[in-house]
Parts: C-alpha cells; structure tokens; sequence
C-alpha cells in the first residue's frame, strides 16, 4: 500500500514535471479505448437513458407532436395491463423450462460426443445443424410441419389412424410447442459451448480414476461435472438471455402471442406496445423493467456462480 | 484546348435536357404493399399517370402489409419523404389523429373526385367533414367452396349454403361423407376483423363510432360469437387453425368451405384451376336474419404530401386513380372490390363481369356492406389482445359466448378508459 501511494505521488510530481508529452503518453491508453467507448456509449448506454427518458414521457412517435411527462403512469399503466402478468408468467416459464432442456440435457449428449474421439464429428455435424439456420425460415417450416390441416406431422399421424390436435392453436400446448422449437434451435451450440469445456480436462486423470476403480457415473460426477463448472455458468447465462429474446421470432411467426396470451413473454409484449399499439412511453415502460429483472437474474446467477464453480487455471 | 472545350459543351448539351426535365419534374413517394401481379397493375396505373402527367415521377416503395403502417409512422419520423402512404382501414383514425396526414378534401375545389366512391368506403376515412383516406384496395367476405367435395358428399354444387344453419349442415355431411374438414371462418388482424364481421353480420355493434368503447355485450354480438363457437364445439365443423394454414388447406383440398375476403378471389381461382372446380357465394345469412351485414376491409390511401408542388402532384394521382376506368382496371387486374358509384357504367367492366361469373356475387354483395369499424388512438392493442383472447377461450370450450363475452367487453373498455 505505501509504494502504491509513493508511485502515485511520484506519477503526479513527474506530470507536474514533465510537460505535453507526458500526459500525452499517460492518456494513450484512453486514447486507444476512446473507439470502444465511444461506440458502446452511442449504441449501448445512450440509448438505455433515452428509453429511461421516454418512460416517463407520452408519445406516440409523431415528431410533430410533443412528447409529455407523465411520471410514472407508464409503468402503473403497464403492470395493471392483462398483457403484462401473461408475459411476465411466460417469461418465467421459459426460462425455468429452459434450464433442463438446454443447460443440463446438452451435459451428457457433449460427454457421449466428446467420448467418440474423432468418430463423434458426424454426431457434432447433426446437433449443430439447426443452429446454422435462420430462425425466421425455421419458425415458417415449423408451422407447416405442424398444421393439423394436411401438414407433414398430421398426413403421418393420420397413416396410424391418429388425428393431429393443433399444437399451436391449443393453450396448453402452445408455449411447450415453442419451447421444444427454440431448444431444437439452440441445442447445438451449447453442445459445442460444453465440448469447448470437455477439450480443457486432461484426459490422463480420467485414466487415473479408472485405474483406482471408479465407474463412469463417478468420474462423470466427480470430475468432468466440476471441470464443466466455468462452462456451465456461461451456458447458464447465455441460455438465459438468449432465451428470452429469440423465442421473439417463434412467437412472432407461430403465435403473434397466442393463443389466449398464452405464448407471449415481456419481449413480445414491448415490442407491441411500441410498434403495433405505437404507445412508444408503455414500450420504454416495459423495456426499463425488462433490464430491471435481466439484471437481477443476472446478479443472481453470478452470485451463484462465485460460490459454485471451480476455476482450475 | 479547343477540342477540350468543344467536348465539354458536348457533353453539357447532352445533360442539360435530363436536367432541365428533372429539374421540371415533381417525385412523389407512394408507399404500398402490393406483391406479384397486383404490384405489377399498380405499376402499370403508375406508368398510365406518368404518360398522363409529364411533370411528375412515382417513386414507388414497398413494404409488407403487416408491417407497413409501423413502416409510414418510422419515415414520417425519420422525416424521409411520404407524400401518400396505403393504410389499412382500421388504422386510419389513428393515424389521423397521430400523424400530420392531410385531408384530401383540404381543397374543395380539388377534391371532387370523392363523389365518385360509394359512401360506405368513403366513411372508412371521413371524420366529421374531413376525409383522410381514399379507398382503393377493399374485399368483402364470400363463401368459397370446393364443387368436387360438394358432389362426393352427394351435396348440389350449384346450391351452395346461404345460411349458416345450411353452412354448418353441408359441413357436417362432408365430413362424414368424405373426411374433408367442413368450414372455416377467416380471424385476420389477430381476430379483431373476424369478431367485427361475426357480430356485425348477427345484427351487433362492435366498436362506437369514437372507437373507444367495444359493444358487442348485446344479445346480437353474444348471439354472432355462440355460433362462432358452436362451429368448433358443438357441431365441430370448424378445424381450429389460423389463416394461412386455412387458406393452404382450402387450395390443397382439405377444406370444403372457407369464408375469407373476395381481395383475394383472383389467387384463389388461378390456384385451384386443375386442382379442383371452385364455388363462391355470399357471405351466409345469420339465422333469423333476412339480411346480410358486412364490415368492408382493406387499405386506403392517405395524404402527406407537404403544401406546394408535391401536394398539388398527389392529388392529381389521387383523381386519376378515382377515374372509373381507372379504379375498375385496377379492381380488375388486382382482385379487389370496385368502389365507384355504379361501376358497369365502364363498358370494360361490364364485359369482365360478363366472362368472370366468379366476381357476380362480390358486386352483388356491394349493397350489403357496411363500413368497417375503427379503434381509438390509444389502449387499442391490450383492448384486441382481450378480445382475441376471448376467441381462443370460446373455441377452447371454457365457457359459453353469454358468460365469457361480457367480461371481456368489460375489460376491453376499463382498458380503453385508461388511455383514452
């Protein structure tokens, strides 16, 4: 600590001292961040104080006519509104459905993969296939799959005497119907996040479990689960996100939030109020909520992850 | 030197006729959500007012139809030049109040090209003595149906249903006869067109004239959404889907009846040539009720064009696609309703009539229509998503139309009141 403050002190009396260059050479490093700063704060923070702003505003996109502050009758007009408490249980829902589906399931099928060597490429090619296509020209693909009027599921159902219920148009299935599209979507890269993970564990400790007798379910439970630790807290938070905005095109495309409010979340329901109902001051309403509770999420599985995973490196 | 000079003013007399014309011409900026052969007749009139108007070029701007009035709202904002936008019908309160559109009828003296609509399409877009929207891409609803499935049920194809008690007893035939679904009922606009049309047709109001209160609590509008229901519970007739995947079904033979707007009736019947023979007919008659009433639906045209040349330019557009021969050439390429005052009064149109018999009952149905209703500006989308919601638990069985309706009537308008 005291050659902490000496350094500094003997930095301020060299500035004192030294004139242009120094504090040219001093202020390089800001210089070179100045690019990322200035890009983060015009496309990042700038935007997110404007929508704080607008949130408290009533506007309706017109440039020609005034916004006008209305405290804070955005967000009670949001939070009372049936829309809000359907998205807000949705978006519950999807994440609390997503952590099986897409943290813990992708586990094992990257142990099998990572398990084959070089003969698990073909298995890597077919999980990570689905990523690689376009979400919106999945979501159209998937609605015709799934027609109970002559689509390719149902004309199959149909050949063993079964009559295909609409998925989509039932709202008890619907959101599970989207759910199982967005994990078949996204299943893939997680798989490659947790192979990424597997290629970090020396394989020799594995070799050094099995001499000592361990089955595979312990070294699986004992070792490779908590090597795994770092890439599992990234695939956690990356699902999480992740989940709460692309199921935005799903929705979109296969349910406009339907049936009943039944598939729509608080991403969908912003971008309504904005750009369907142009109620511009409710969508930056909810948008300010939205961030509210990503950060909490996000808080929260940081703080979980501290006290969970083990880093080796 | 010389040479150079002389090739310099070679070159400047060969711009300078460019320039001068386009120095001399007005651009105007029309934005539309034509596709395929209907983008191809909206650009041939485009094409016919340029030969027309030397003065004047069209900029044409597509934008898709879901997308389109969020499409206008962000350019008028962004200030990028919008001189006359297509707007649905149902939005054009809204931007009317919201947006900086011109009446047309700003100019008496330039506006008389109005009279020619029939009134029931010029209301879409009158508010008190303004009008901010002119009409020119309207459907009305009509049965379609399959003849074939019709014989193979033992039905007469030449007899189709005019009521929907006659619909729903085709329907069940069919389906026990053939296997093909019975009937479906287009939703659109998320349902919200779909419960105007079923209410409206049963003898209901849906919306009041201010669009800030829904109306349909009444024992018309309860009695409209029962049988709407009982088409999918009681009877099961009605497939539950949306209507993309209602319209595919219909084309590829799997439905027998599907009720949707006439704009597409050209599509529809160049889509099930050497599939199987097409029927359309009227839209059915609510039982009891001895005549039909059908909200219209489609898009208008709206005004933003500045004071000055620009304006002066739209207008004249505006004029000349009122000109009968004008909008029954584009009724005609483009599928959708004639909107002129007596519209056989064209010797071309009645010679398409003549050879087209499947737009007979459209024009026939002309009179039956009424104009469509219109939301408030504000608390409109939480009031739609109740009344979609609505339409998903009647076709879900959770209650009948008597208890279910109005409780979402009474939150629709406590979320009107909030906003409004």
């Amino acid at each position: 600590m005291a050659e902490l403050a000496l350094a500094r002190q003997l930095r301020r009396s060299d500035l004192a001292r030294g004139g242009v260059s120094l504090w040219i050479r001093s202020g390089r490093p800001y210089l070179y961040l100045a690019p990322f700063i200035i890009v983060l704060g015009a496309f990042t923070f700038w935007p997110l104080l404007q929508t704080l702003l607008l949130s408290f505003q009533a506007w309706n996109l017109n440039p020609d006519v005034p916004s006008r502050f209305v405290g804070f009758d955005n967000y009670r007009g949001v939070v009372s509104s049936s829309l809000f408490g359907a998205a807000l249980a949705n978006t519950a829902l999807y994440l609390l459905a997503a952590i099986p589906l897409k943290v813990i399931l992708p586990i094992p099928v990257a142990i099998f993969i990572w398990s084959l060597g070089q003969r698990g490429e073909a298995y890597r090619v077919i999980v990570f296939l689905p990523t690689l296509i376009s979400f919106v020209a999945a979501s159209v693909a998937w609605v015709w799959l799934l027609s109970p009027l002559g689509g390719y599921l149902a004309l199959w159902l149909e050949t063993f005497g079964i009559r295909m219920a609409g998925l989509l148009t039932n709202a008890d299935t619907a959101l599970w119907t989207i759910l199982g599209i967005a994990t078949w979507k996204g299943f893939g890269f997680n798989v490659l996040l947790y192979l990424a993970g597997l290629t970090r564990i020396d394989r020799s400790l594995i070799e050094a479990m099995r001499i000592d007798g361990a089955t595979d379910a312990r070294i699986v439970r004992d070792l490779i689960v908590p090597m795994l630790g770092p890439s599992i807290v990234l695939v956690l938070i990356t699902t999480v996100i992740f989940t709460m905005q692309q199921v935005f095109t799903p929705i979109d495309v296969l349910t406009k939030g339907g049936p009943a409010n039944s598939t729509t979340n608080l991403f969908y329901m912003t971008y309504q109020y904005t750009f369907v109902g142009f109620n511009v001051g409710f969508g930056a309403a909810a948008t300010v909520i939205l961030c509210a509770l990503v950060f909490l999420v996000a808080f929260v599985k940081f703080r979980i992850a501290d006290r969970l995973v083990h880093y080796t490196d | 030197m010389r040479i150079r000079h002389l090739l310099l003013a070679i070159v400047a007399l060969a711009v300078a006729p460019i320039s001068a014309s386009r120095a001399q011409q007005t651009e105007i900026v029309i934005y539309h959500y034509q596709t395929d052969k209907r983008h191809e007749a909206l650009k041939q009139v485009f094409r016919r007012f340029e030969a027309e108007n030397a003065d004047v070029k069209i900029v044409d701007i597509f934008k898709p139809d879901q997308t389109i009035t969020s499409d206008v709202q962000a350019a008028l904002a962004a200030r990028r030049p919008v001189d006359i936008a297509t707007i649905a019908g149902r939005n054009v309160y809204f931007m009317s109040r919201t947006t900086a559109a011109v009446p047309i009828n700003q100019d008496a003296g330039k506006a008389a090209f109005l009279d020619n609509y029939l009134p029931q399409f010029l209301d879409v877009g009158r508010r008190g003595d303004q009008v901010f929207a002119m009409p020119y891409a309207f459907g009305t609803p009509m049965l379609y149906y399959n003849k074939d499935v019709f014989r193979k049920a033992g039905l007469d194809p030449e007899a189709p249903p005019k009521t929907w008690d006659e619909v729903i007893s085709a329907a069940k035939t069919i389906q026990d006869k053939t296997g093909v679904a019975g009937v479906a009922h287009l939703a659109a606009g998320n349902k919200d067109y779909g419960t105007m049309l079923m209410v409206t047709n049963a003898g209901g109001t849906y919306l009041n004239a201010e669009g800030d209160k829904l109306m349909f609590d009444s024992a018309e509008g309860i009695a409209g959404l029962q049988l709407w229901q009982d088409l999918v519970i009681k009877h099961k007739v009605l497939p539950i889907a949306n209507d993309a995947q209602w319209t595919a079904a219909f084309l590829g033979g799997r439905l027998a009846m599907y009720v949707t707007s006439s704009a597409g009736l050209r599509q529809v019947v160049q889509q099930s040539q050497g599939k199987f023979e097409l029927g359309v007919a009227n839209y059915p008659l609510f039982p009891g009720r001895s005549a039909r009433k059908v909200p219209n639906s489609g898009a208008t045209f709206m005004l933003y064009a500045p004071a000055g040349p620009r304006r002066d330019a739209s207008l004249k557009f505006l004029a000349f696609m009122s000109r009968l021969e004008i909008a029954n050439y584009w009724s005609r390429e483009s599928g959708y309703m004639p909107l002129m005052k007596d519209p056989l009064r064209d010797a071309d149109m009645k010679k398409y009539v003549d050879e087209f018999a499947y737009v007979r009952p459209v024009l026939a149905q002309m009179p039956d229509t009424v104009s469509t209703y219109v939301w408030a500006e504000k608390g409109a989308l939480e009031a739609q998503s109740i009344v979609s919601k609505l339409i998903d638990d009647l076709w879900a069985g959770k209650g009948p139309a008597s208890e279910l309706v109005p409780v979402a009537v009474r939150q629709g308008n406590a979320a009107l009141a909030k906003t409004n």
